[in-house]
């Protein structure tokens, strides 16, 4: 049974309708909020009878509004007309039809020129809409009628959306003591694990980064923040990647004190290759991210390319994220060899030209030569114009060089 | 409730285990992306190998490299430790899966061994590109077990490495570009779109015909970054 809930007050402010929904969390977890002043609770499967909810209900909603709009029906269409036509209406499955025939049209919330051009026709109620042929009804007033044709005769296909829930998933262990040995901090870290993962798996959700606040006895207090390469809910991923993150940690005073939250939650769970697939062991990927990080002091890195003129705007770096896993099937290219270009730190070079083109570079001759390339940045303000060359010299080394202004530079050089 | 990944994972391990089982072909050893240098080294570098590229300036060391870094990156993780000499747009052009590139910002020596051997023993990567840092024997020939026993390559590239190295590098390859290959005509016309590359095998602890020496002809259009 879907109950529909609606509140007389229509000045109720969006945060007072959140508190009344957080309120109603304690009938289903299942509710629609469809808008401040109306809800819908999904009851299918759960103890009592109508009366006994809306008893309930009413009690819960005491300290928010007076007197709440109450309806009961197999579906939210349903629940809704029924808490529309009078507080505490049931429409038991079955009878909708019966039951919505008498109420007039307001139920189906249409614009006032549908209901006038409806009413000239004679029709008024919803038993009179239901009543008419659906072909020739929805082929006069547009794809929308069919939809109102259904819920006038009671049948509501649109699907129940529960809203979701933003509650913070973390667990804290205070005042037990202290700690001054790695071993208790891991042993406490795996308690505290235990009981956030057991949450996420309740929620059914992955975590994709840990926030470990860790207390000292002389009242400090350390942050640290872990992401995991891929989302997990599962224990030994975390507590390895945790491990490997304070790795080398040491802290002024013993701990005292350990809060620990997941973050970055995602939905659902996580799709596993079982007969074949790529050979990315995530947990261990995880685990050696997070070591690489804890001894280099930065984190391990991935590049990402982009359309632009100029060598260095060409790419850019983040830290490193395991990428989705590839559908099956698919077969790898055969590898090329391409030439590749290293980039030096920019130097300023010595270069003589030969009719407009580099000719020697120092004591090397040039010996081929392609550009010049113009490149040209930031033209909307200060504008850096250069000119590129790829250039082979004697030694058989391919550079590339630019000039700007009337200095030239050593770029990369083609390996 | 999710279901139990130890399930799923027994569950996998009976299909794996099964005779005729569906499984992700592993090869013994990777292409260099030359088909002359893949006959003399027997079929490609092999799995489980320390190799050397040595070459002065543009020898075309990281050119085989990142042909590397293409076949670990299609199916697994490869990863390169980055001296700041790295354009990624380059490796892309070769074919390497850049969402599949673990760039590592080690600088000391020390750092560099450290995160070869985590990578390494984590089994993380399948080939590890670095620079011929200076490391004890000792190192090196924990770094060369490490690959050994992951099944991983590591590759080290530099002008001429230090005999350490070499004394427990599994291939030794001395490359040289013979000759660039211009496009088009000289100057704003003209673009480098390629070199003959000339690689001399020093050294292969697992197969005969060591220091053979021979040429290939590359040509790769509009592939050097302008």
């Amino acid at each position: 049974m879907i109950l529909c809930v609606q509140t007389p007050n229509a000045a109720l402010s969006v945060a007072a309708w959140q508190e009344i929904l957080d309120a109603l969390d304690a009938m289903t977890p299942l509710i629609e909020d469809v808008g401040v002043g109306t809800a819908f609770l999904d009851m299918y499967g759960a103890d009592g009878d109508v009366a006994s909810w809306s008893r309930t209900i009413r009690a819960l909603l005491v300290p928010f509004v007076s007197e709440p709009r109450i309806g009961a029906g197999p579906n939210r269409f349903c629940a809704r007309a029924a808490a529309r036509h009078g507080n505490g209406t049931t429409i038991a499955p079955g009878e909708e039809a019966q039951m919505l025939a008498p109420m007039p049209l307001d139920a189906l919330e249409l614009e006032p020129d549908v209901v006038e051009r409806l009413h000239l026709l004679g029709i008024t109620t919803l038993g009179a809409l239901a009543a008419l042929p659906h072909g020739p009804f929805v082929r006069r007033f547009g794809s929308d009628a069919a939809r109102w044709h259904d819920a006038a005769r009671g049948v509501d296909r649109a699907p129940f959306i529960p809203r979701g829930h933003t509650m913070p998933i973390e667990a804290a262990m205070l005042g037990e003591g202290s700690a001054q040995s790695e071993a208790a901090v891991v042993f406490a870290l795996r308690v505290l694990l235990g009981r956030i993962c057991s949450d996420l798996e309740r929620c059914g959700k992955r975590a994709s980064a840990l926030q470990l606040e860790i207390e000292l006895e002389n009242a400090d207090t350390a942050r640290v923040e872990v992401q995991l390469a891929a989302a997990t809910s599962q224990e030994r991923e975390m507590l390895d990647v945790l491990r490997a993150k304070l790795e080398g940690a040491t802290f002024p005073a013993p701990i005292s004190g350990l809060h620990l939250r997941a973050l970055g939650l995602e939905e659902g769970g996580e799709p596993m290759p079982l007969l074949a697939g790529d050979e990315i062991d995530r947990a261990s990927v995880a685990v050696t991210l997070a070591r690489l990080e804890a001894m280099l002091g930065e984190p391990v890195r991935r590049a990402h390319t982009r359309a632009a003129h100029s060598l260095e705007e060409r790419f850019s770096y983040e830290p490193f994220a395991l990428p989705k896993r590839d559908p099956p099937g698919d077969v790898p290219a055969q590898p090329q060899l391409v030439p590749q270009l290293r980039l030096l730190a920019v130097t300023e070079i010595d270069v003589r030209l030969r009719r407009g083109e580099p000719a020697a570079i120092g004591h090397r001759v040039v010996q081929r030569c392609a550009g010049p390339w113009r490149i040209e940045e930031g033209w909307f303000a200060s504008a850096v114009v250069r000119d590129e060359y790829d250039v082979q010299l004697e030694d058989g080394e391919i550079c590339r060089i630019y000039r700007q202004g009337d200095h030239w530079y050593l770029r990369g050089s083609y390996d | 409730m999710l279901p139990a990944r130890t399930d799923f994972q027994a569950l996998k391990a009976r299909f794996i285990a099964a005779a005729g089982a569906v499984r992700a072909a592993r090869e013994p050893s990777l292409s260099t992306a030359v088909p002359a240098l893949d006959q003399l080294l027997g079929g490609g570098i092999p799995c489980g190998s320390v190799v050397t590229l040595e070459g002065f300036g543009s020898a075309g060391c990281r050119s085989i490299a990142a042909a590397l870094l293409a076949q670990a990156t299609s199916r697994g993780l490869g990863a390169i430790i980055d001296n700041g000499e790295l354009y990624p747009p380059s490796l892309e052009a070769a074919g390497v899966r850049l969402d599949r590139l673990l760039i590592v910002p080690a600088g000391t020596p020390v750092g560099i061994a450290r995160s070869v051997d985590m990578l390494l023993r984590s089994r993380t990567a399948r080939v590890v590109v670095m620079g011929a840092a200076t490391l004890r024997a000792a190192v090196w020939a924990r770094l060369a077990n490490l690959a050994q026993r992951a099944g991983a390559v590591l590759v080290v590239l530099g002008g001429r490495v230090a005999a350490e190295l070499s004394a427990v590098a599994t291939v030794c390859l001395t490359c040289r570009i013979e000759r660039p290959v211009l496009q088009g005509t000289h100057g704003l016309w003209g673009v480098f779109a390629g070199f003959e590359l000339r690689a001399e095998l020093r050294k292969h602890k697992r197969a005969a015909g060591g220091g053979a020496a021979f040429m290939v002809s590359l040509s790769r259009l509009a592939s050097m970054g302008n």
